[in-house]
């Protein structure tokens, strides 16, 4: 009796740990889960795209397209029917907070999801 | 019973750590508590971003959106309904409040900075083409003759009425950002806003200070990585204050190897090359600091410090020149900081 005892308290605490465990894990997961950028259409959020995976996204907005290619964790404009075509030379962001802005179609693609790097970017906002 | 002590044990370690992880995740962010509201406007030709914290801050944010989009209406030179197109073409018109303050504050800077600041720059902007789409170097002779008309002196206004003269153009682009950002400063204060920072197209204001009581720190961009966030010229932390930057690496083009920026000089009808790559003002005033900051970028650093010795009560500025020297006026050297090295103008 006793001893069947100890033997159903080392499979409770053994569910405990795996329990502790697994929310462990998923926090540090959830907390440092991959990153991605958000696209916006006049503010709008159009989808969200994840760094890790390379991918081609075509973005239509109401005044003309705007292809955003994934590549390597980082994300560029490789074209743009705008005219000025400024988000096609600003090249590819991949830092948290760090944005790329088409002006004539709208077009924000914002790079989110890692709030550690976020921090360590010690400033709230830029002045151009 | 030592076992069952175990289990508490392990029992209450886990609560510890859940609580720990959680506690984590709640500094990361300590507006939690604070109702806020964000909201992103392509306006002016330019990207915006509004932030409030506060019991109606969506309210606050939402007004804030109405009324950029009036002021919009109101002062572009490109819309053909706008108050300002309408002065253009008729040369005369009846003036609503908002461009009579723009106009008192236009002479203000017009005559206190040696017409450094003058919103007859239109017709000269429109010929190298920083209205369009596309710039290109005119001839002198051209130039010549556009300079002709331009002086805020030449034009006229009294009793909520302006007339221009022969050929001239009115443009606020140089302050129109920091007024508007002004009145959204005061939406803000209308609905008890505790804390809000917005950003018209870069140009920054900082209504109080961040919810967590510390100052707003605004990142500078650096002219040689203007689109690195990462990269910075410096950062300086402020409350309540308007932070303003001019510099030649914001509108450029190239033509034949050499490039050409926006800033206009209007002695010359060229660019200004003043030795400064990079201006910043810091003011509670966002009108004056917008204007402030093209103004002493075409002053060059001399002249834009006797200006400043003589108005350090209204603003203070970072500077950068040629040779990436920084120079931060004393009111705000305190709450400078950069990677670079920086000298005090005292």
């Amino acid at each position: 009796m006793h001893k069947k005892n100890v033997s159903y308290d080392v499979i409770l605490i053994a569910v405990f740990m795996l329990i502790g465990g697994l929310i462990i894990g998923f926090i540090l997961l959830s907390s440092h889960k991959g990153k991605s950028v958000e696209v916006r259409i006049d503010g709008k959020i159009q989808g969200y795209y994840s760094l890790n995976e390379n991918r081609t996204v075509n973005i239509s907005s109401a005044t003309g397209e705007n292809i955003l290619v994934i590549e390597n964790g980082q994300a560029y404009m490789k074209d743009a029917d705008c005219p000025d075509k400024l988000c096609v030379r600003q090249g590819s962001v991949s830092k948290d907070g760090q944005s790329i802005i088409c002006l004539p179609h709208k077009v924000v693609v914002e790079v989110t999801g890692n709030e550690s790097e976020k921090k360590q970017n010690s400033t709230d906002i830029i002045v151009k | 019973m030592m076992v069952r002590e175990m289990k508490k044990m392990i029992l209450s370690c886990l609560i510890a750590v859940i609580f720990l992880f959680s506690g984590c995740e709640n500094a990361d962010n300590n507006n939690v508590d604070v109702p806020h509201a964000t909201k992103e406007i392509f306006a002016m030709d330019t990207y915006m971003m509004l932030t409030a914290y506060g019991e109606q801050a969506e309210k606050a944010v939402d007004e804030a959106v109405v009324e950029i989009k009036r002021l919009d209406k109101l002062l572009s030179v490109g819309e053909p309904d706008s108050e300002v197109y309408h002065i253009n073409s008729d040369g005369k018109g009846t003036l609503s409040e908002d461009v009579q303050l723009l106009l008192e504050k236009s002479s203000w800077i017009y005559n206190n900075t040696g017409g450094t600041y003058d919103i007859t720059v239109y017709p000269l902007m429109k010929l190298w083409g920083f209205t369009e789409e596309k710039q290109s170097v005119p001839s002198q002779k051209e130039i010549d003759k556009v300079l002709g008309y331009i002086g805020f002196d030449k034009l006229h206004y009294a009793d909520g009425e302006i007339s221009l003269a022969e050929n001239q153009g009115i443009d606020f682009g140089g302050i129109a950002k920091g007024y508007t950002g002004e009145r959204i400063m005061q939406i803000f204060e209308k609905y008890d806003v505790i804390s809000g920072v917005i950003s018209l197209g870069g140009n920054v204001q900082c209504f109080g200070a961040k919810t967590d009581g510390s100052l707003w720190k605004c990142g500078i961009t650096d002219p040689d990585n203007p689109q690195d966030s990462n990269k910075l010229l410096g950062i300086v932390s402020v409350r309540d204050k308007a932070v303003i930057t001019s510099g030649g690496y914001e509108r450029f083009f190239e033509e034949n190897g050499k490039t050409y920026h926006h800033i206009m000089d209007v002695k010359t009808g060229y660019p200004a090359k003043s030795g400064l790559r990079s201006v910043t003002i810091v003011s509670n005033d966002g009108t004056l600091a917008d204007g402030l900051s093209t103004a002493c970028f075409v002053m060059g650093k001399e002249k834009a410090v006797s200006f400043w010795e003589k108005h350090k009560d209204k603003f203070d500025m970072i500077l950068m020149t040629d040779e990436n020297r920084i120079f931060v006026t004393e009111g705000i050297a305190g709450n400078f900081s950069s990677e670079r090295d920086f000298e005090r103008i005292a």
